[in-house]
């Protein structure tokens, strides 16, 4: 604390002149005024920085955001021409120019890129390529609506530059089936194929573990045994429970995984199930982490950060502190320098090499296929989740294989057609099989259940999710892909690090090492499918640069728009966003106290979750 | 209050309007004069969000409610984010009427909007500074010719006057698809999740 920077409010005394010159005593919060707005900005890049960092990655483009409405000026880089950087979204034409820098090795912890256009005419690849439609996400991931990225996202009101949709659907996949999870206590007790004295057991086992930090008791002999054993002990499931539970609730990686750990993961669906709606996670449109990097670095740029495609570092000296960049420019910086592992160049690759020991390895195939797999989604919906457990697929697969399906209306892929992500921990050929066996499995499935979709009456409201593939599946159909897209990524995050906050800080604090303790690496996404422990990474950062994340987004937004926007969106309608279209309440465009009442109620719930 | 109740509400819809133009020409005075209809040293942010709003009555059915986006910076180095051009239903770009460059600088600006915005946006090319006669540099025919050629409309305005300003964004109220609009955010609401909004508060609510 002792070596705290002054704090913005300090910093920028004319903020406080204006706060008391200006008529309205409401408007009190230290906010730098918007950057472009108030005055010409310099021509030329700033020649003296506190923070230059590399890379728009989506922890890195949050820390850019973070300090620079704490008061910091921020320089932001990225060598590519794009936001996101190893978290990007995007283009088919620029998927291709990615591949080819991954395969010449330009771009640090990727490798074995492989991108297909299987059955394309020469006119339906020249559209691809050239298309806006689609927006492939290097790193795929979901948001839990009780989560702490979600109240950043509120808090910094970054969420007004996105739009998100809700998710519902679950399946996984067992006996070569396709099972519908059971993700509510409707269904529960609607499930006829669980026997009754199962269903009791299996709400005990949901009421302990919404509350499971509190009965030690029950779990204090499993702190380091198996999730599964406990299952099996303790609350006596079935084993096709335990496997939904630890699989398609807790989203695992596979079934030893330890108990605290794997209560962790469930509590999380559990508690953000009805949050915002009945669905426990959300996504957002035209693209995840790419987009949600992109709504950060505007915040960024409102609170002054500069920004600079296309733009590196070339060469930094610790002693004068001075940065060249690859526009000719230089910049002395302040305090610290951060680079993201896919930015790191030459000066640096010899003391990388020894400090960012990328030692978890993710791989994903990605593919584009052409069908609107509704029969996966809910109603409205237009995504939904897949996973495979240990051991269910032909190649057995000591792993799980998750899978995100994105429809058209998430716009990041064409009208009828759909973007499959599936990703795995496991290394080698063996992780290549598992994800090739998934897709198989996935490709059966899809053509049975659209097949099924012109018969009706094979369809009922039960819990099955497709018939026996080996039975009933003699169809010639093949399934068009538009593209696959296979790669490999390493990084220093453990798979398993991202929910319990205290071990993952302790494996992190070794991994993001210091080169002369100017320079601070940040590192690759982990293989979480949700973007828990983002916000972790990036308060971990932020500490090292600032001394303290006391004041994390310690910013008070006052928009004088609210009020409209609730009009807009904000109904009295309970069960909500299916709802919205009211024209009166659209209509309505007056001063209304119940909506602001609503909207700090949102806020309050953002603080509820320790930003 | 029963003059209100007498007639019927307007229905108002909603367009997103993207500022673009090189630093300095005024875009943001623009928007000020526009929104607060006035001049000052200060100019107000829309704290956080980086977005003003404004609304204009089209006729006594319609009024349109404009979220107007600045470029808060990105656009010095070429580093506008997809982000800012998607959905964007209306441009205005600035130039500087006593600097050539700009008008250079806002072609450049159309092309790029013409790339990566969607095809039906309505463009507005717009000089400042208008009360600045004296210092001239850029013809006013030249830039109306201009305008012509690419389909934009055209003026030239004063934002330390106030000369102008409401005309652009009335003339580009006019030009706006309204009833395409308003089917469009109706099926966009259907399906989004406000996040203002929590359903609930409790937190277990599917299992207790």
């Amino acid at each position: 604390m002792s070596n705290r920077r002054p704090s913005m409010v300090e910093r920028r005394s004319s903020i406080n002149e204006y706060s008391t010159q200006y008529e309205d005593s409401r408007v009190s919060s230290p906010i730098p005024h918007l950057a472009g707005l108030e005055k010409p900005l310099p021509e030329t890049i700033p020649e003296e920085v506190d923070v230059v960092i590399a890379g728009t990655g989506l922890v890195e483009s949050i820390l850019a955001a973070a300090l620079s409405w704490q008061g910091s000026n921020v320089l932001h880089i990225d060598s590519n021409d794009y936001y996101g950087d190893s978290t990007a979204t995007l283009t088919i034409n620029q998927l291709i120019k990615w591949v080819e820098r991954v395969n010449k090795g330009l771009i640090n912890n990727y490798k074995n890129a492989m991108l297909y256009f299987p059955n394309n005419t020469e006119l339906e690849y020249q559209n691809l390529i050239q298309s806006k439609d689609y927006g492939i996400d290097l790193t795929p991931k979901i948001l839990f609506a009780k989560s702490d990225l979600l109240s950043l996202l509120i808090k910094s009101r970054v969420y007004k530059y996105l739009e998100f949709l809700p998710l519902s659907s679950f399946h996984f996949f067992e006996n070569d089936n396709f099972e519908k999870m059971n993700n509510s206590k409707k269904n529960i007790f609607i499930n006829q194929s669980i026997s009754l004295i199962n269903k009791r057991s299996l709400m005990k086992f949901i009421k302990f573990s919404i509350n499971w930090e509190n009965s030690l008791e029950i779990w204090n002999d499993y702190k380091k045994k198996s999730i599964k054993e406990f299952l099996q002990d303790k609350f006596k499931l079935e084993l096709n429970q335990i496997n939904e539970l630890i699989f398609a609730i807790g989203l695992c990686n596979n079934d030893t995984i330890s108990t605290p750990e794997a209560l962790t993961r469930i509590k999380r669906y559990l508690i953000s199930f009805d949050v915002y709606g009945n669905f426990p996670v959300m996504y957002s449109k035209y693209g995840g982490a790419g987009e949600i990097s992109q709504g950060f670095c505007r915040s960024a740029a409102v609170a002054g950060t500069t920004y600079k495609l296309n733009t590196k570092i070339l060469n930094y000296d610790p002693i004068s502190k001075i940065a060249k960049l690859s526009d000719n420019s230089k910049v002395k910086i302040n305090e610290k320098l951060i680079i993201s592992s896919t930015q790191s160049t030459s000066f640096l690759s010899s003391s990388t090499s020894q400090t960012t020991t990328a030692s978890y390895e993710i791989q994903r195939l990605t593919v584009i296929v052409k069908k609107s797999c509704s029969e996966w989604f809910e109603n409205n919906e237009s995504s939904a989740i897949v996973v495979f457990p240990t051991n269910s697929l032909k190649s057995g697969n000591k792993f799980a294989v998750q899978a995100i399906i994105m429809g058209e209306n998430t716009e990041i892929t064409s009208s009828n057609t759909t973007v499959w992500y599936l990703s795995t921990i496991e290394t080698g050929d063996q992780g290549r099989a598992d994800l090739e066996s998934a897709l198989e499995s996935m490709e059966k499935s899809i053509l049975r259940e659209s097949k099924n979709f012109e018969e009706p009456e094979i369809l009922s409201q039960s819990i099955k999710f497709g018939d026996d593939v080996n039975n009933n599946f003699k169809s010639g159909e093949k399934l068009q892909y538009l593209l696959k897209f296979y790669y490999i990524q390493s990084t220093s995050l453990p798979h398993s690090g991202v929910v319990n906050t205290s071990q993952y800080r302790r494996k992190n604090s070794t991994t993001s090492t210091t080169f002369n303790d100017d320079v601070l690496f940040s590192s690759l996404p982990s293989s979480e499918i949700s973007y828990d422990g983002i916000i972790t990474s990036v308060k971990l950062l932020y500490e090292l640069i600032s001394g303290s994340d006391d004041d994390f987004f310690d910013v008070d937004f006052e928009d004088e728009d609210e009020q409209d926007d609730n009009n807009l969106s904000g109904f009295n309608n309970d069960s909500s966003i299916n709802d919205q279209i009211n024209s009166k309440s659209i209509n309505d465009d007056d001063n209304n106290e119940d909506d602001e009442v609503i909207d700090s109620e949102a806020v309050e719930f953002a603080d509820d979750m320790e930003l | 209050m029963s003059q209100e109740s007498s007639r019927p509400q307007p229905r108002l819809v909603q367009f997103k309007l993207v500022l673009l133009g090189e630093s300095a020409v005024g875009k943001s005075s623009i928007v000020h004069r526009f929104v607060k209809d006035s001049f000052d040293d200060y100019r107000e942010s829309t704290i956080g969000a980086a977005f003003l709003t404004q609304t204009i009555e089209l006729n006594p059915e319609i009024t349109i409610k404009f979220e107007i986006w600045d470029t808060a910076g990105q656009e010095r180095y070429k580093s506008l984010a997809p982000m800012y051009y998607r959905n964007s239903n209306a441009a205005v770009v600035v130039y500087d009427i006593t600097q050539e460059s700009s008008l250079e600088r806002a072609k450049i600006w159309i092309k790029e909007l013409q790339r990566q915005a969607s095809q039906d946006i309505v463009i507005a090319l717009v000089g400042n500074k208008a009360d600045l006669e004296e210092e001239r540099q850029v013809d006013n025919e030249h830039a109306k010719l201009l305008a012509e050629e690419e389909g934009l409309l055209f003026f030239e305005v004063s934002a330390k006057s106030g000369d102008g300003i409401k005309t652009i964004f009335q003339n580009i109220a006019e030009k706006l698809p309204v009833e395409a609009q308003l089917n469009k955010s109706q099926q966009k609401l259907a399906n989004k999740v406000n996040l203002q909004r929590p359903s609930t508060n409790n937190q277990a609510s599917c299992c207790v």
